[in-house]
């Protein structure tokens, strides 16, 4: 295929898509004028450029696509719905021709005979004047800007003719035009085209190149994190790696810039199907969309394309009702289906909401009875909320019978797989009357993801950090006990909850025992892959990376452990595991009925935000768990001062230290002079603040849980600084209070001594 | 064989044949130096639990991670404790790694010297190699990096 042609296509394309949404838009609108000179155009531009090329059976097509088009932009007729769906019709033609020529050069044998008889008929009632101005107008072909020119009220030959050349090869638009542009966002963007400004900043490159790019980005962050690891030690390379470590940041989310499209690519199909969906099956819908402008990785805007579809199809089959209904409850005949993206942090959230129905939570109970997934009496303890996310359980959805009384699931399951497996998660609220939201939160890249890196048989490996839900350190002393066991599975009770286990080194080397080591720490992740929630037993940790992933070949795939394998800081190799595969392997299911609550709860839990509780002398407090690094429980002697500031010291790192419950003076009086060789024991949570790592000392650690907002009483202001944890209202520690260590300070030489409350 | 006639009638029909030689144990192979891309000096690559037995590990190659094939393993020779060194080659499937004990220098040879296996080697090592060259001294056996590429290992074994 030549350049011209490959050009001609995609100009095309995309000329077709801008009319598809501007032909739904048209719907609302059947006057716009810019909507109407704008689907114009693209059928225009297609007829001028085809017969340049030679595509005669495209040329047909346009061409009387283009006289019916002419009409209604000169408001010779009106865009009734069935001349929209004649339209419509019309694309599906040109778009069928395109695919031909796309795929071998030809235009393929199809008849458009009925198409062409359709469109000629939608015409038929125009008179004869029109019929001249249509004349004009094609003749007018190759100057593409003279059909630019939106003809005055009326079309006498006398206004269209003595347009000067000179005027009409210069892409102007009328004023009138131009006023109707600013109303219609779409329009504005479109009329931009012809214009310089546009082409002469932007370019098109292969998506190959981009991928290559994104490739070659990710070797320099592994060469980054050795390089920052290399050099830690050596002051005189700290300023250098920093830079580099800054321009390889930059860099990295340049390119993933240059990936990014705007869900506008997707959403913009959205408009046709809403609109034929509705027709077949009844309904009446408004389809509002908000934040088209959002960007996404373009393989993850594939990758959501079809679990969109899902919901929308889901919200119109199952949550909209017919205009009859609606009416009978007091509710418009036409429902509001609403397609809002936003990006929250590293995420980007789509959320498809209606005015339906609602679910009808009560069936929902009752159904996850009738099918086994969970018991009675466990069904008469979950709340609202809890019994919605059990709609998401493949058991629920399959059956056909199920949905047509719930309401709602067809493949709800399907679709939070397919969001899943992009690192994604799938939230859903629902209000019985009012509506339901299914909510879809994707992360921004996939190339890049954080890990944690994690030892087992001497060797390391990277767990994707999305599916890990916590850690669990079991220090030596509590080997023996802390696992327990029913016949040969080993099980963890985590807070009152009974965990499997799954031991890494036993699933690597079957040769293995299932034990803990008494004589080193012992780690538990716990993970929740895809609902199956199981600890996963390491011999050890090391700190979170972002890891590049590489694929594996064929034959480690087959293994069916590793996602892929991924470069180290410390230029070691790593593999990737895969904790849904892990979770297959060892037999962990997650249709039983604790299974399901336990996930449940997650899920509900993931949608505020989470605090470590902890308790310092009496009091309670909370920590933002986003911010906590890990929980170390270290002696007495291991704290330092500086002056007066207690500190840790970490292999040359030092950590400020915050004690506001005088833990550290109590256990030393405690202590007493004469020590235990092991001395007394504290616990430090070790938190991120900003850039900086901060220490905060604790009497015990209580449980993990998610905090709610809490309001002023009388004002309504959100109260910063408290949440409400477990029912009660419990303060915040705010790690920016923690007052900074002095930097540059010579203070190498009180460093070294030892704790004075001691003596 | 077919496959095996075919490999020799091609090497016969080229005057001079250029081989790397690769030393594995105690034996001489040679490897076609068309299908090497790359020589990797003293490698030590990551073990890969639960893989099957001849896959040798893996190693960072040029952005990607390459899966390796341990010929010492392939032929039943025990596991190799020192670095390694390794040929990447490139096959039908895709590159992959062949590690060896150490690289030797490229040999120009005759095809006039050439002889198909013998009919009395064993099935296992009939199928992996491709005849041998007859040197001076010694013998270089010749190894078909088609037939080394790990899914064509992976589908014999699972035929076996």
């Amino acid at each position: 295929m030549d350049e011209l042609t490959r050009e001609f296509l995609i100009e095309s394309q995309e000329g077709l898509d801008r009319m598809e949404r501007c032909l739904t838009d048209l719907e609302t609108r059947p006057q716009d004028a810019a909507l109407l000179g704008e689907i114009f155009r693209s059928v225009h531009t297609i007829k001028g450029t085809t017969g340049f090329l030679g595509f005669k059976r495209l040329e047909r097509l346009a061409h009387r696509g283009e006289n019916l088009l002419g009409l209604l932009r000169d408001g010779k007729a009106v865009a009734s719905r069935g001349v929209i769906t004649g339209l419509l019709h019309l694309l599906d033609g040109l778009r069928a021709i395109l695919k031909f020529i796309e795929a071998d050069g030809t235009e393929g044998t199809g008849d458009d005979q009925a198409l062409i008889e359709e469109i000629e008929a939608l015409q038929a009632p125009a008179g004869g004047a029109e019929k001249v101005s249509v004349a004009l107008a094609s003749e007018s072909g190759p100057a593409a800007s003279a059909a630019l020119k939106p003809a005055p009220a009326s079309a006498k030959p006398s206004s269209a003719s003595p347009v000067p050349a000179a005027q009409s090869s210069a892409p102007q638009p009328e004023p009138a035009a131009e006023q109707l542009a600013a109303a219609a966002p779409d329009a504005g963007r479109a009329r931009t085209q012809p214009g310089a400004s546009t082409a002469e900043s932007t370019l098109r490159v292969d998506v190959a190149l981009l991928n290559r790019m994104m490739n070659l980005v990710g070797e320099l962050v592994l060469t980054r994190n050795q390089v920052l690891q290399a050099t830690a030690a050596d002051p005189k390379m700290t300023l250098l790696s920093r830079r580099l470590d800054m321009v390889t940041a930059d860099l990295r989310e340049s390119v993933m810039k240059a990936r990014m499209q705007p869900v506008s690519n997707i959403f913009s199909k959205m408009p046709r199907m809403v609109r034929d969906l509705s027709q077949s099956l009844g309904r009446r819908v408004h389809l509002e969309m908000e934040g088209q402008e959002t960007e996404l990785d373009k393989s993850l805007l594939e990758a959501i394309k079809d679990p969109l579809t899902h919901a929308l199809r889901n919200a119109l089959d199952h949550g909209i009702e017919s205009p009859e209904d609606r009416k009978a409850v007091g509710k418009n005949p036409e429902g509001l289906l609403k397609l809002r993206a936003v990006q929250e942090g590293s995420h980007v959230v789509i959320e498809v909401s209606d005015d339906g129905a609602g679910i009808a939570v009560e069936k929902v109970r009752e159904k996850a009875i009738e099918r086994g997934l969970i018991t009675s009496d466990r069904a008469a303890l979950l709340g609202e909320r809890e019994l919605l996310q059990l709609i998401f359980l493949p058991g629920f959805s399959t059956a056909a019978k199920v949905t047509n009384v719930s309401g709602r699931g067809v493949g709800m399951d399907v679709v939070r797989t397919n969001v899943e497996k992009i690192g994604g998660k799938v939230e859903l609220d629902s209000r019985a009357g009012k509506g339901t939201t299914v909510r879809m939160r994707i992360p921004l890249t996939l190339a890049i993801i954080p890990a944690l890196i994690v030892s087992s048989l001497n060797q390391s490996f990277a767990l994707p950090q999305g599916a890990l839900s916590e850690l669990v350190h079991i220090p030596p002393e509590k080997a023996g006990t802390a696992i327990e066991w029913i016949e040969s599975a080993p099980l963890y009770r985590l807070r009152g909850r009974l965990l499997p286990l799954v031991f890494l080194s036993r699933l690597l080397d079957p040769t293995r025992t299932c034990h803990l080591a008494p004589d080193r720490d012992n780690f538990i992740a716990v993970l929740d892959a895809d609902g199956r929630r199981f600890g996963l037993v390491v011999d050890g940790l090391a700190d979170p990376e972002e890891i590049v992933v590489k694929p594996l070949s064929a034959v480690l795939k087959d293994i069916g452990l590793y996602s892929g394998a991924t470069m180290l800081g410390s230029a070691d190799l790593a593999l990737i595991l895969d904790p849904g595969s892990i979770a297959l392997k060892a037999n962990i299911i997650m249709n039983s009925e604790e299974e399901a609550a336990a996930q449940v709860e997650e899920t509900d839990d993931a949608a505020k935000a989470e605090f470590l509780l902890v308790e310092v002398t009496g009091r309670r407090a909370a920590v933002p768990l986003a911010d906590v690094l890990r929980i170390e429980q270290l002696p007495l002697s291991r704290i330092e001062y500086v002056g007066y500031r207690p500190v840790l010291n970490f292999g040359g790192h030092l950590l400020p230290v915050e004690d506001t419950g005088g833990i550290l003076a109590q256990a030393a009086e405690a202590q007493g002079v004469d020590a235990s060789p092991e001395g007394a024991q504290i616990i430090v949570v070790v938190c991120r603040d900003g850039n900086r790592h901060v220490g905060i000392v604790v009497s015990h650690v209580l449980d993990v849980a998610a905090g709610s907002d809490l309001f002023e009483a009388g004002t309504g202001v959100q109260t910063s600084g408290v949440t409400m944890l477990k029912n009660r209202v419990t303060g915040v520690v705010d790690l920016g209070s923690v007052a900074p260590l002095a930097q540059g300070e010579p203070a190498h030489e009180e460093w070294t001594q030892p704790a004075e409350v001691m003596g | 064989m077919t496959a095996q006639a075919m490999a020799v009638r091609n090497v016969k029909s080229e005057a001079q044949v250029e081989l790397c030689s690769v030393r594995v144990g105690k034996t001489m192979f040679g490897v076609p130096i068309g299908h090497i891309l790359e020589i990797v000096g003293s490698a030590r690559p990551q073990p890969v639990p639960l893989a099957p037995e001849y896959v040798g590990g893996l190693v960072h190659y040029r952005g990607d991670v390459l899966t390796t094939v341990s010929l010492r393993q392939l032929l039943g020779l025990p596991p190799c404790e020192g670095k390694q060194d390794i040929l990447v080659l490139e096959s039908e499937g895709g590159c992959f790694g062949l590690l060896v004990d150490s690289v030797g220098e490229v040999l120009t040879v005759s095809p006039a010297d050439f002889e198909p296996n013998p009919s009395i080697l064993d099935r296992r090592h009939s199928a992996l190699l491709a005849g041998a060259y007859k040197l001076k001294d010694h013998l270089l056996v010749m190894l078909d990096p088609e037939r080394l590429d790990p899914m064509r290992l992976a589908q014999e074994m699972a035929e076996r």
